[in-house]
């Protein structure tokens, strides 16, 4: 089995932005939504939480969230599978639906914080980091000669 | 079909912006400041000014007798039981000695009062020189957006608790304006002992009497009864859709569930995720099985609400004495113990 993601990496840029909302909510459908007129409209800003703190409601339950950023060194990308594929063993086909740089986060009624299981998930990116960048004679020189000067500090 | 409703609905936006303008020409003064309810013609273009998603308080200009004067202060409310639009708390005080006003503006008894009579008596309160001389007047618009809101929050806060901070709210302010309070006077729905315990913790000074049908009773509460109630009935008149709904002359019914007006439109105006618009207070049951039954569902992140599955030691281990054997030993008790006496069951 493999799965082509069928877009070309390099127009990337030119392609449609997304505006997107994360919720803290299940959504048993699929389909347009009417995002502007019944949500965005009333997304207002709640200085009482904290600076950049938005507030809205999502079926009477209400939301607070924040504008944030996808992660240094990556790209939020939306895709799409058109064709389900028919066994576990067939070729999947992914077309790019849009990309997008920032996103809404929203948590039902709790000012986002480390807390999140957004933010605890995206320590990932970090570790990844930490442990997939290549090191070099030079850092790991620096690092014992480091090592060895902490243990003359602390015998 | 679709073709010829629309066209009726433009037509009927063209009519009501020529009333509109013809308003305008006429009393200009009148409406340039939307920030001010002087008559009853300025309450619908105040209320139309304020956003219809958040509360809005207004507080009339407090006649300076009642800030000399011990005053009397009642407190009412309109439409707590219709699943759309707003709740409205009101307050209005005069001083004890002003009752002739009150009778005058023929307060009475407003569950008799009509649509009609309320509208003149509420437009007298701001206009007439006898009542503005002495009686002042106070309501927040509480929006159906804040109620349900307030009664989804992780920890629920019913509609009782959200009418007591608004009723406390009214009066504080009052106070803050500098109206000399000595008698409240409130009509409750609900048990009126707990809510007299509660208002007078928060004002112990004043003397504070709560009553079912009080508006009945005390015209003050009855005055405060009408402004809370032209406004509620204004605030549904000039109701602007942010989702962009356009509804003939906003014929939503009463908003009570059991009204086939009211029915029809929350059927018809469903939207798949986002349910309503949020003239509709989403916490009446009868909202929610509407969008059970055609909207698509929608489970909400609520891990605050599973059972935790260790809570420490379980209390009922203290009350336990049986040993494997299934055999009961009970440790003595200190008492019998220490002056060395046991149970004896055979001699």
């Amino acid at each position: 089995m493999s799965i082509t993601l069928d877009f070309n990496g390099k127009n990337l840029a030119k392609s449609k932005q997304l505006d997107l909302h994360y919720l803290p909510a299940k959504i048993d459908g699929d389909g347009e939504a009417n995002v502007e007129q019944y949500f965005n409209n009333y997304t207002r800003e709640a200085t009482e939480f904290g600076s950049g703190i938005l507030t809205n409601a999502l079926r009477g339950y209400p939301l607070v969230g924040e504008q944030l950023k996808v992660p240094e060194g990556y790209r939020g990308l939306v895709l799409q599978e058109t064709e389900k594929p028919i066994s576990e063993s067939s070729d999947r086909q992914l077309r790019l639906t849009g990309v997008f740089g920032d996103f809404t986060y929203w948590n039902y009624d709790k000012v986002p914080s480390n807390g999140d299981a957004y933010r605890q998930a995206l320590l990932l990116a970090d570790v990844a980091q930490a442990l997939s960048q290549p090191i070099t004679e030079h850092d790991l020189e620096a690092e014992i000669a480091r090592n060895k000067e902490n243990a003359k500090e602390s015998p | 079909m679709s073709d010829q409703e629309d066209i009726e609905v433009k037509q009927e936006d063209q009519t009501i912006e020529d009333i509109n303008e013809k308003d305008e020409k006429r009393d200009d003064e009148d409406l340039k400041d939307t920030d001010k309810i002087s008559s009853l013609k300025t309450l619908g273009p105040f209320i139309a000014g304020k956003e219809n998603s958040r509360n809005t308080v207004y507080l009339s200009d407090v006649p300076d007798v009642c800030k000399d004067k011990p005053c009397m202060l009642g407190v009412d409310e309109a439409g707590r039981g219709p699943v759309l639009g707003p709740m409205v708390y009101g307050i209005s005080y005069c001083p004890l000695e002003s009752k002739k006003a009150l009778e005058d503006l023929g307060c009475a008894d407003s569950k008799q009062l009509t649509e009609e009579k309320r509208d003149v008596i509420f437009n007298d309160i701001n206009t007439k020189e006898y009542a503005t001389s002495c009686v002042g007047w106070a309501v927040e618009i509480i929006s159906p957006n804040t109620i349900s809101t307030s009664m989804y929050r992780r920890s629920k806060c019913s509609l009782n608790e959200v009418s007591m901070d608004s009723a406390m709210g009214l009066i504080q302010q009052a106070i803050d304006a500098g109206v000399n309070i000595a008698e409240v006077y409130v009509d409750t729905v609900g048990p009126p002992e707990k809510y007299q315990e509660k208002l007078l913790k928060r004002f112990p000074t004043f003397k504070i009497t709560v009553a079912k049908k009080a508006d009945s009773t005390y015209p003050i509460v009855s005055a405060a009864s009408i402004c809370a109630k032209v406004t509620r009935d204004h605030a549904l008149k000039v109701w602007k859709f942010p989702e962009g709904l356009v509804i003939k002359d906003n014929a939503f019914g009463s908003g009570y569930p059991g009204d086939p007006v009211t029915k029809r439109f929350l059927t018809e105006h469903i939207d798949l995720v986002f349910g309503f618009p949020r003239l509709v207070r989403f916490s009446w049951s009868t909202a929610e099985n509407a969008l059970a039954d055609k909207a698509y569902d929608m489970e909400f992140d609520e891990p605050d609400s599973e059972k935790p599955k260790y809570a420490g030691t379980k209390l009922t281990k203290f009350f336990k004495g049986t040993t494997k054997s299934g055999e009961v030993i009970r440790e003595e008790c200190r008492f019998f113990k220490q002056r060395h006496l046991g149970n004896v069951m055979e001699f």
